[in-house]
C-alpha cells in the first residue's frame, strides 16, 4: 500500500478505507442470473463424474462399515476402557464444528453488514447442513443400537420415565437438532426467491413442476420482501445466538466431566472459536474449488478469499492463547492430575499428535501475514488442509490422550483405532463431499437475489423515493 | 379478449429507482390499491407503498417466551416431579442445569415462528393460484425488472387509464392480468380438504389402537426390555448343573441387618426381651406389618376371624385370647420367626425391627379386645 506516500490527503485515506467492490468487471443483474442459474441442472462436467464416483465409493465404504458395526457391535471399533469415546466423538466435534463457518456467515456476519457475505453465504450454508448430517450420524452409531435412539427424545412412555435433562448428552441432542433444524430453515428459506427465479428460467416441465412447489409460489410481493427481510434479519440473530450455543454445549459434554484435562472453563469459547477456524478452513478450500471449476471468479474474488484468510489468522492466534492457557492453567492449577495431563499432551504416548496440532493449528496458519499467500491458490490450500487435519487431532489430544491414563493407573491403555474407524471417517468425508457435489449442480450455489441486493447500482439513489 | 375479470394492470419498468419514481405520481392519480413486485428487496419502497411495521418480532417475542417457559417448565415438571432423580448430588429442582435446553428450544420456537409465521401466516405462501402466476410479467421480476401492479381487488377499474398513466410515468410495457378460472378438481381447498381428512383418519386410528392394546393386551407394545434373553423367576437352566435358574446363596450367608436366631423352641424363647420401646412410630410400623402380612388370617382385629377361616376350615390362633395375651413377647417373637404348625415362618418377610413391633402392636390388639374403663378416652 502507498502509505508512505506524502501526497496523503484526507479524501484519498478515505478511499483506502472504503471496502472494495463485491464483484469485479461489469455484472448486470440479468446477467448474474445467466452466469449462476444457467448451470443448475444442466449435464455436469466429465471432472464432476470423477469427483463424484471418488466420494461417493468413500461413502459406500462408509455405509459397509457402519452395517458391519450395527450387525456386529461396536466392539469392532478399538474403542475399550478407558478410552470409550475416540473416532466417533472425535469425528462427531470434527463435523459440527465444520457447520459453524457456514452459520458465522450467513447469520452473524449478516448482522454485522458485511456486504462481501453475500457471495458465500449459500454455499457455506449447504455445508452447514451437510456437516451436521455427517456429525449427527456420529453419535447415533455409537449409541451401538441406533433404531433404539429415539429414547432419547423425552416422549411419554410405558416404562415412565423421562431423559436426563441435567446431562451435557442430552443438552447435546437439544442443541445438535435445533442446530439443524434451524439451518435448514434459514436455507431454505434464503433459497426461495432463487428458486423462484429458476421455476420462471426453465422450460423443462419435470424441473418446473420440482421448482414451483418448492419456491411455495414466490412472487416477489414488495409486501412478502417487507415480512421476509425482518424474518430473515431475525432469524440470523437467533443463529447468532445458536451458533455460540452450540459448541459450548459440545464443549460441555467435556468441560462439565470430571476428566483432567476436560474439566475446564476455558473450554466453550475455545471449543468456539476451533469450530469456526475449521469450518473457515473447509469454505476457503471449497470455494477456491468452485470458483475455478464454475468460473466464478467475478462473483467469489480474490478479496473474499482474502477476507476469509484473514478470519483464519485470527482464529490461528486466539487457538494459540487457548493452548497456552490449557498449559498455565496446568501450572497455575497446581493441580497434579491436571499438570499430568497436560504434560501427556505434549511429552506423552501421543505427544506426535499434541506437536501436529500446534504445528498445524497455530504454526503453519502464522504464513497468511503475508500477503501474497492469503493470496495465493497453493498458500490458501496449504493452510485449509493443514488447519482441517490440525483440528482433527486437536480433538484427538483432548480426547483420547486425556482419557488413556484415567485416575486408576491399572486401566490405562493405548488407544489403537481400527480399519472400521478410519474407514467410517473416510465415509463421513465422503458423504459431506458427495452432498456438497449434488448441491452444486442442482441448486445455485451462490444466494442470487441477495447478491443483486448489494449490485452496484440496485438500490435507488436516495431512499424513500422522491421528496415531494 | 375474454370475459374473465381483471385482477391487475401491470407496469414493468427498467430499475428500481424509475420504480420508486412512479409510485407518488400514480398513487395521486389513481384511486387503487398498488403493490410491486422486485426481484429483490428494495430499500425504501416498503414505506413508500405504506406497508406498516412487520409483526414478526412481536410474533417471535411471544413464541420465544412460550417457548422457554414451556422447555423449564416441562423440565422441571419431568425432572422433578414425575419422575424425580438426584443426579450428581443436585436438588430435584436444579434449573440451571435446565438452561442450556431452554435456550436451544426458545430459540426453536423463535426461529420457526420467524420463518414459517412469515411464509405461512404473513405471506399466505404456499399459494400456487395468485394470477401473478400466470403473468408474463413475473418471470422478467424474477431475473430483474421490477413491477407495479394496479390492483382491482373486485372492483371495477379503467384499464385504458391506468396504461396509459404507467406508461407516461416510465413503464417500459404494461400487462393487464385477469383472475384465473375458477378451480377445478385438483384445487388447493381440495387438498386441503384431502390432507384435513387424512389428519382425523390418523388422530381416530390412533384413538383406536391406543384403546384396542390397553382393553385387548394381545399386541404388546415396544416392550424392547420384556422380550431380552433372560432368566425369568423359578424357569429352569441348563446353564447350571442343577439345571435350576435361581441360586441359592453360598452357604453361611448372613443378610444385611439380621441377628442369627438359633433358638429352636417356643418355650425357650420366653426369656428374649423386646428391644424396642413402645413408640408411636414403632406402633406404626408394627401395624403396617400386621396389615400387610398377618391380617389375611388373624383378622384386622387379631381375632382370628376372616373368610379364610369359612372357605378353607383353617384355623388360625385367636390372637386376642387370654392364653395367648398371656405369653410373653419372646415367644410371639418365635411364632413369627420359626412358624407354628399350620402357620409358615415369617423371618424372610420382615425384619428384626418389624417383627418386635409386630409384637408390640399384637398388644395393642390384645388391649383394644379387652379394653378397661380406664381406657377410653375423656
Ligand atoms: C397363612 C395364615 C396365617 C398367617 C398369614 C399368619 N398366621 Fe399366625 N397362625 C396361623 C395358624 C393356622 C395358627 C395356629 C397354629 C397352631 O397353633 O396350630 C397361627 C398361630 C399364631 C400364633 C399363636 C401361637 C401359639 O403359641 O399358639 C401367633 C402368636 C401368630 N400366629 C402370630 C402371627 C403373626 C404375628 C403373623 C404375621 C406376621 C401371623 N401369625 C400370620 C396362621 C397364620
Amino acid at each position: 500500500m502507498k502509505s508512505g506516500s506524502t501526497l496523503t490527503t484526507a479524501e484519498s485515506t478515505l478511499q483506502l478505507l472504503k471496502p472494495p467492490s463485491v464483484v469485479t468487471g461489469h455484472l448486470t443483474i440479468g446477467g448474474l442470473d445467466d452466469q449462476v442459474l444457467t448451470p443448475v441442472g444442466t449435464k455436469p462436467p466429465l471432472a464432476w463424474f470423477v469427483a463424484f464416483s471418488v466420494t461417493l465409493s468413500a461413502t459406500l465404504i462408509g455405509i459397509a462399515l457402519i452395517a458391519y458395526t450395527i450387525a456386529t457391535g461396536i466392539g469392532v471399533w478399538g474403542n475399550n476402557v478407558p478410552v470409550a469415546w475416540a473416532f466417533d466423538i472425535i469425528n462427531f466435534v470434527f463435523w459440527v464444528g465444520i457447520g459453524h463457518a457456514g452459520t458465522l456467515i450467513s447469520a452473524i456476519l449478516l448482522l454485522f453488514r458485511a456486504r462481501w457475505r453475500n457471495a458465500i453465504s449459500r454455499f457455506s450454508e449447504a455445508m452447514t447442513i451437510f456437516a451436521v448430517i455427517c456429525a449427527t450420524l456420529f453419535p447415533l452409531i455409537h449409541v451401538g443400537r441406533p433404531w433404539l435412539a429415539f429414547w432419547l427424545a423425552p416422549y411419554p412412555n410405558q416404562r415412565a420415565i423421562w431423559p436426563n435433562f441435567r446431562s451435557p448428552l442430552l443438552w447435546d441432542v437439544f442443541a445438535v437438532n435445533t442446530y439443524f433444524l434451524v439451518s435448514l430453515l434459514f436455507w431454505y428459506i434464503g433459497l426461495i426467491p432463487d428458486l423462484a427465479s429458476l421455476r420462471d428460467r426453465t422450460t423443462n416441465r419435470v424441473k418446473k413442476a420440482v421448482y414451483t412447489v418448492l419456491a411455495l409460489g414466490w412472487r416477489g410481493a414488495s409486501l412478502h420482501w417487507h415480512h421476509y427481510e425482518r424474518a430473515y434479519l431475525i432469524i440470523a440473530g437467533l443463529a447468532t445466538g445458536l451458533v455460540l450455543s452450540v459448541h459450548s454445549v459440545v464443549s460441555f459434554d467435556f468441560a462439565v466431566s470430571l476428566v483432567p484435562g476436560w474439566h475446564m472453563t476455558i473450554f466453550p469459547p475455545y471449543f468456539v472459536t476451533g469450530a469456526i477456524f475449521a469450518g473457515f478452513a473447509m469454505v476457503v478450500m471449497a470455494m477456491v474449488v468452485v470458483r475455478k471449476t464454475m468460473r466464478l471468479e467475478n462473483l467469489i474474488t480474490d478479496y473474499h478469499l482474502e477476507v476469509m484468510n484473514k478470519v483464519i489468522l485470527t482464529c490461528s492466534c486466539l487457538m494459540g492463547y487457548a493452548y497456552l492457557l490449557e498449559g498455565f492453567t496446568a501450572w497455575y492449577s497446581m493441580n497434579p492430575y491436571i499438570h499430568h495431563t497436560f504434560m501427556q499432551y505434549i511429552t506423552g504416548s501421543y505427544w506426535w499428535a499434541g506437536w501436529l496440532t500446534i504445528t498445524c493449528n497455530v504454526l503453519i496458519p502464522q504464513l497468511l501475514w503475508l500477503r501474497p499467500i492469503r493470496r495465493s491458490y497453493s498458500g490458501m490450500i496449504l493452510v485449509a488442509v493443514a488447519v482441517t487435519v490440525g483440528m482433527w487431532f486437536e480433538r484427538f489430544v483432548i480426547i483420547v490422550s486425556s482419557l488413556h491414563q484415567d485416575f486408576l493407573p491399572s486401566s490405562w491403555q493405548i488407544y489403537k483405532p481400527t480399519f472400521v474407524d478410519y474407514g467410517i471417517l473416510l465415509g463421513s468425508f465422503g458423504l459431506f463431499f458427495t452432498l456438497v457435489l449434488l448441491f452444486a449442480r442442482v441448486l445455485p450455489v451462490i444466494a442470487t437475489s441477495e447478491m443483486k441486493m448489494v449490485l452496484p447500482g440496485s438500490q435507488p439513489a436516495h431512499k424513500g423515493g422522491r421528496h415531494e | 379478449m375474454s370475459d374473465r375479470k381483471i385482477f391487475s394492470v401491470v407496469g414493468i419498468f427498467d430499475s428500481a429507482q424509475h420504480l420508486m419514481n412512479a409510485i407518488p405520481d400514480i398513487r395521486k392519480r389513481v384511486n387503487a390499491p398498488l403493490e410491486a413486485y422486485t426481484p429483490y428487496p428494495v430499500e425504501g419502497l416498503d414505506k413508500l407503498l405504506g406497508h406498516r411495521k412487520s409483526p414478526v418480532g412481536g410474533m417471535v417475542l411471544v413464541m420465544g417466551i412460550i417457548g422457554a417457559l414451556s422447555a423449564l417448565g416441562f423440565e422441571l415438571w419431568t425432572s422433578g416431579r414425575d419422575y424425580p432423580q438426584v443426579t450428581a448430588g443436585k436438588p430435584l429442582f436444579s434449573w440451571e442445569a435446565f438452561v442450556p435446553i431452554m435456550f436451544e428450544v426458545t430459540v426453536l420456537f423463535a426461529a420457526f415462528t420467524a420463518g414459517l409465521g412469515m411464509l405461512l401466516l404473513l405471506n399466505r405462501l404456499p399459494m400456487f393460484r395468485h394470477p401473478m402466476l400466470r403473468s408474463s410479467s413475473l418471470p422478467l421480476v424474477t431475473r430483474d425488472r421490477f413491477a407495479l401492479a394496479v390492483e382491482a381487488r373486485g372492483a371495477e377499474i379503467d384499464v385504458e387509464k391506468i396504461t396509459r398513466l404507467l406508461q407516461e410515468f416510465g413503464a417500459k410495457s404494461v400487462e393487464v392480468v385477469e383472475e384465473p378460472a375458477p378451480a377445478g378438481v385438483a384445487s388447493p381447498k381440495f387438498f386441503l380438504r384431502t390432507l384435513t381428512a387424512i389428519g382425523i383418519v390418523c388422530i381416530l386410528a390412533g384413538f383406536i389402537t391406543y384403546w384396542t392394546m390397553k382393553l385387548f393386551p394381545i399386541v404388546k407394545p415396544m416392550v424392547h426390555m420384556l422380550d431380552q434373553p433372560r432368566l425369568n423367576p423359578q424357569s429352569p437352566s441348563r446353564y447350571f448343573s442343577d439345571g435350576s435358574g435361581m441360586r441359592m446363596p453360598v452357604s453361611g450367608t448372613v443378610a444385611r441387618g439380621s441377628v442369627p436366631y438359633t433358638i429352636r423352641n417356643q418355650e425357650l424363647a420366653g426369656d428374649l426381651v423386646n428391644p424396642l420401646y413402645r413408640t408411636e412410630t414403632v406402633l406404626r410400623q408394627g401395624r403396617q406389618a400386621y396389615m400387610n402380612n398377618c391380617s389375611v388370617c388373624h383378622g384386622v382385629l387379631g381375632d382370628g376371624k376372616t373368610s379364610l377361616t369359612k372357605a378353607y376350615g383353617a384355623k388360625p390362633a385367636n390372637l386376642v385370647s387370654q392364653s395367648i395375651a398371656g405369653l410373653p413377647d419372646g415367644k410371639l417373637y418365635h411364632v413369627i420367626v420359626a412358624g407354628k404348625n399350620a402357620m409358615a415362618s415369617y423371618s424372610a418377610e420382615l425384619g428384626e425391627d418389624e417383627r418386635w413391633a409386630t409384637v408390640h402392636y399384637l398388644r395393642v390388639l390384645q388391649r383394644a379386645a379387652n379394653a378397661r374403663d380406664e381406657d377410653i378416652p375423656k
